[in-house]
């Protein structure tokens, strides 16, 4: 898998493979990225949302053969900026859109030209935030950018320049508990910004020809003009054999005088399809689908030590996704709504009919453990007639991307009202079905939707996944924690106790309505008999207990 | 010569006592049955405080009915004995039976002796209209003049009202959307209006206190007032509160007024509301 790059000149395909090996070191890394979530609830994605979105962005170039660096960089960037998930992710995909644009009619480039485009990528980065924090990815990555910069003054060797940037941007990456006290305070990194430094490790290593683990990469399903809602299976697809999909097995086998094209070749004497074969004489990654999944282990048992074992069944997820599908389709057959419509988010069906019910157009699933895309609110955009559209995403996680998603359309008018809870949401769709209902038009009803996000405090309990000491609270790992306006307020051992002390913090003796949205694994019973016990203890408020049906949260509160 | 007009109007309109006996407005009750009884909306047969206090935990729930058209009969012949003209101004045809009592009621005086209005209001609405009309029907002797103050006090008017609670709206069955949508969903204040006799969602808001600076901001748009009744259904408290926050904008003819309980038996306790006239209606 090593590559000789020549060292001075980059084109359209070595850049290819460097941003093909930027992906799959990534992808390799995800879950470590994921584990540095420095925040107490366990929204750990952020690696997950960085590999959706460069896969997203390397799906543009996957079966593209292009000379022309400039045109290359210009896809990758189209695919990261549709693929956009989360805040690191939406960054990523705007450093990208800037080298782009540094890129723009270069055949090819030199340490000059890239000290340009990562300047241009910097600038692009940093406009994308109206506040930007240092101690993140954009961090990291200006320190990558200025090296090249510097270094690029004196020396024209490509690998020179990119080891330069990474040794820097590592370096920079060590620096970000300093500044960044919630960091400092869990004692990690920050997430988004090892995952940068994961990416420019991966195009260091091609070049010095360490292994990085490449895998075919699959085109995520063609846009159908339907939003796909729920990951990269594509179940418009047909089985390849006959006896169904079979089984997705994977593995690495370590051992000697491994051959690359010999497995490859029994595996395909096994009958076996899709099968992708990578790697060295001392490891090698195998991937293949089979109807006996047994019948490649057992080869693979025989050259070597196994690892990394994955064996799934792909008729029953096939079939799952299907039934899943169906049951989709039937929830989200929305009234179609005249005038301005609001395309929000929310997990759980619950909350998905509160929002409906408030005269959503469209509700893309997600939340805190799926952060939809900038395409999946692009899609949500298409699949709805109304030119006037106002984006509500319901989680500080996702308020960029929905803006990206406003920048992205063409040909209608997409403003975005950032709500950054569930119950902040609530608020703001009975904004609009007011404003509607009196023929508002886009900028009235967004402005009244945005005043109202501050008419509810929003309570969410939930797990800890980590241990730590944060806006004057201790909590263990696993610990019931309660967040009140997205800042920790309360821990404890029961949901009891945690709720009622966070509804203290709120000062709900004040309030005039509080509203339980109980989670998916909580029974009606125990969130009425939780709501009797919020009556005595804070008085004669009005308690409201509504199914939400959210995952994650045993209880979302709304307190007005 | 001039003319002698006599107003007549029914128990909805909310008139308070001082005002029928200023202008000697003729009010023919309206009813409310329960119990397996029916209580003439006079004032006198029914003890509102209590009726409203009794309202949430009744057994059965109430039910309202117009005059029947005898009564109305009645009374209108009984007035115009000694008026030149007769001018009933009533509850809304779409919300009521009130007015095909009035007219029924009526059918058997003369023509050009009796106009009879939907006033396309309720509350307070309808009660500005019938004290405009009494006081220009007093100082112009012209059912022409009185009959066109009327019209222009509608084009002027509004009335709006907090509800405490959905529930006893939803239960009436009058108002089509009280019982689908958001509010089947969350639990709502909304604020009604009445518009040309429908009860429509003027706002949905989650708490009553928001409802109610809602409420003030809708009296602060209404620009330079001639009149402003605070309506209420056992909320006087609440009524006090809203005139004394209100007191930089309020006219000179102002005035607190209980809902009485043919109209509070859709409504429910503790709604708060206004019925203004902007001072527009002159001109």
């Amino acid at each position: 898998m090593v590559l000789e790059v020549s060292r001075r000149v980059c084109d359209g395909h070595k850049f290819k493979y460097l941003v093909h090996a930027g992906l799959a070191w990534l992808e390799h890394n995800k879950e470590r990225v994921n584990q540095l979530n420095v925040y107490p609830v366990p929204d750990g994605d952020t690696g997950t949302n960085m590999w959706h979105t460069f896969r997203r962005a390397y799906s543009e170039i996957a079966e593209v053969e292009e000379a022309h660096v400039g045109k290359v960089a210009e896809l990758v960037a189209k695919g990261a900026l549709r693929g956009a998930r989360g805040n690191s992710g939406t960054i990523l995909s705007e450093i990208f859109r800037g080298l782009a644009r540094g890129l723009k009619d270069r055949e090819v480039f030199d340490a000059r030209t890239l000290a340009y485009a990562c300047k241009i990528a910097i600038e692009t980065a940093y406009q994308a935030l109206e506040k930007p924090v240092e101690g993140t990815i954009l961090t990291v990555a200006r320190a990558a950018g200025e090296a090249a910069i510097r270094i690029a003054q004196e020396e024209n060797d490509l690998q020179v320049v990119l080891e330069v940037m990474l040794a820097t941007a590592q370096d920079a990456l060590r620096r970000t508990p300093d500044q960044l006290e919630i960091l400092r305070k869990a004692g990690v990194v920050d997430s988004g910004g090892q995952g940068l430094v994961y990416i420019i490790e991966g195009m260091v290593r091609l070049l010095q020809g360490e292994p990085v683990m490449m895998f075919e990469m699959e085109r995520e399903p063609a846009n159908t003009g339907q939003p796909h809602l729920d990951g990269t299976w594509d179940d418009m697809l047909e089985p390849e054999s006959e006896e169904g999909y079979g089984y997705d097995v994977q593995f690495l086998i370590k051992g000697e005088n491994l051959s690359v094209q010999q497995i490859r070749k029994d595996l395909e004497d096994m009958q076996g399809w899709s099968i992708v074969v990578i790697g060295d004489e001392n490891l090698v990654k195998v991937h293949v689908h089979l109807s006996d999944p047994g019948v490649a282990l057992t080869y693979g048992v025989k050259l070597g030590q196994l690892d990394d074992l994955v064996v799934e069944n792909m008729q029953l997820q096939y079939e799952a996704q299907i039934a899943k599908r169906v049951r989709k389709e039937e929830e989200e057959a929305f009234p179609e709504v005249e005038g301005v419509a609001v395309i929000t988010v929310a997990a759980g069906d619950g909350l998905k009919r509160v929002m409906r019910g408030s005269g959503a157009a469209y509700v893309i699933s997600g939340g805190q453990t799926m952060n939809p895309s900038a395409e999946d609110f692009l899609n949500a955009i298409n699949s709805i007639s109304n030119t006037d559209i106002v984006l509500l995403p319901n989680n500080s996680n996702i308020i960029l991307t929905a803006k990206q998603a406003a920048k992205l359309v063409e040909g209608k008018r997409v403003t975005v009202v950032p709500s950054r809870t569930l119950p902040q949401g609530i608020s703001a769709m009975l904004a609009y079905y007011n404003a509607h209902e009196m023929g508002a038009d886009l900028d009235e009803i967004t402005r009244d939707m945005t005043d109202a996000l501050n008419n509810a405090r929003t309570i969410e309990i939930t797990t800890s996944t980590r241990a730590i000491t944060l806006d004057g609270v201790t909590v263990a790992e696993g610990q019931i924690i309660g967040l009140l306006d997205d800042k920790l307020a309360a821990s404890g051992e029961t949901l009891e106790e945690v709720v009622e002390n966070t509804l203290e913090v709120a000062g709900a003796e004040d309030a005039e309505l509080i509203t339980l949205y109980f989670g998916w694994d909580v029974r009606e019973q125990q969130a009425n008999k939780m709501a009797e016990a919020i009556r005595e203890r804070f008085g004669t408020h009005e308690v409201q207990v509504m199914r939400g049906g959210q995952p994650l949260y045993p209880y979302i509160i709304s307190v007005e | 010569m001039p003319t002698k007009i006599k107003i007549v109007a029914d128990s909805v309109a909310d008139l308070p006592q001082d005002i029928i006996d200023r202008y000697d407005i003729a009010v023919v009750p309206c009813f409310v049955n329960y119990d397996g009884q029916s209580f003439a909306d006079d004032g006198k047969e029914l003890d509102r405080e209590m009726y409203y206090k009794n309202l949430p935990t009744m057994s059965t729930h109430p039910t309202t009915a117009a005059p029947p058209p005898a009564l109305a009969e009645e009374i209108l012949n009984r007035h115009m004995e000694g008026a030149d003209h007769l001018i009933a101004i009533v509850t809304p045809a779409k919300l009521s039976a009130t007015y095909n009592s009035f007219r029924v009621g009526g059918s058997g005086l003369p023509a050009n002796r009796y106009t009879l209005i939907d006033s396309g209001n309720l509350s307070m609405g309808m009660g500005w209209q019938i004290v405009i009309a009494a006081e220009t029907a007093a100082a112009t002797n012209s059912v022409e003049a009185t009959l066109d103050a009327v019209q222009r006090v509608r084009k002027n008017q509004k009335l709006y009202c907090a509800l405490a609670t959905m529930e006893f709206l939803r239960r009436s069955g009058r108002v089509g959307w009280a019982a689908a949508g958001i509010g089947a969903l969350l639990q709502i204040k909304p604020i009604v209006e009445v518009v040309e006799g429908e009860v429509k969602a003027a706002a949905r808001i989650r708490t009553f206190g928001k409802a109610v600076e809602k409420l003030q901001e809708f009296v602060r748009e209404q620009g330079k007032l001639d009149k402003l009744a605070i309506v209420h259904t056992n909320n006087e408290d609440g009524a006090r509160e809203m005139r004394e926050t209100l007191k930089d904008v309020l006219p000179k003819d102002v005035m607190i007024v209980r809902v009485g309980p043919t109209l509070g038996t859709h409504i429910g306790p503790g709604g708060l509301g206004f019925a203004s006239v902007s001072a527009q209606w002159k001109a």
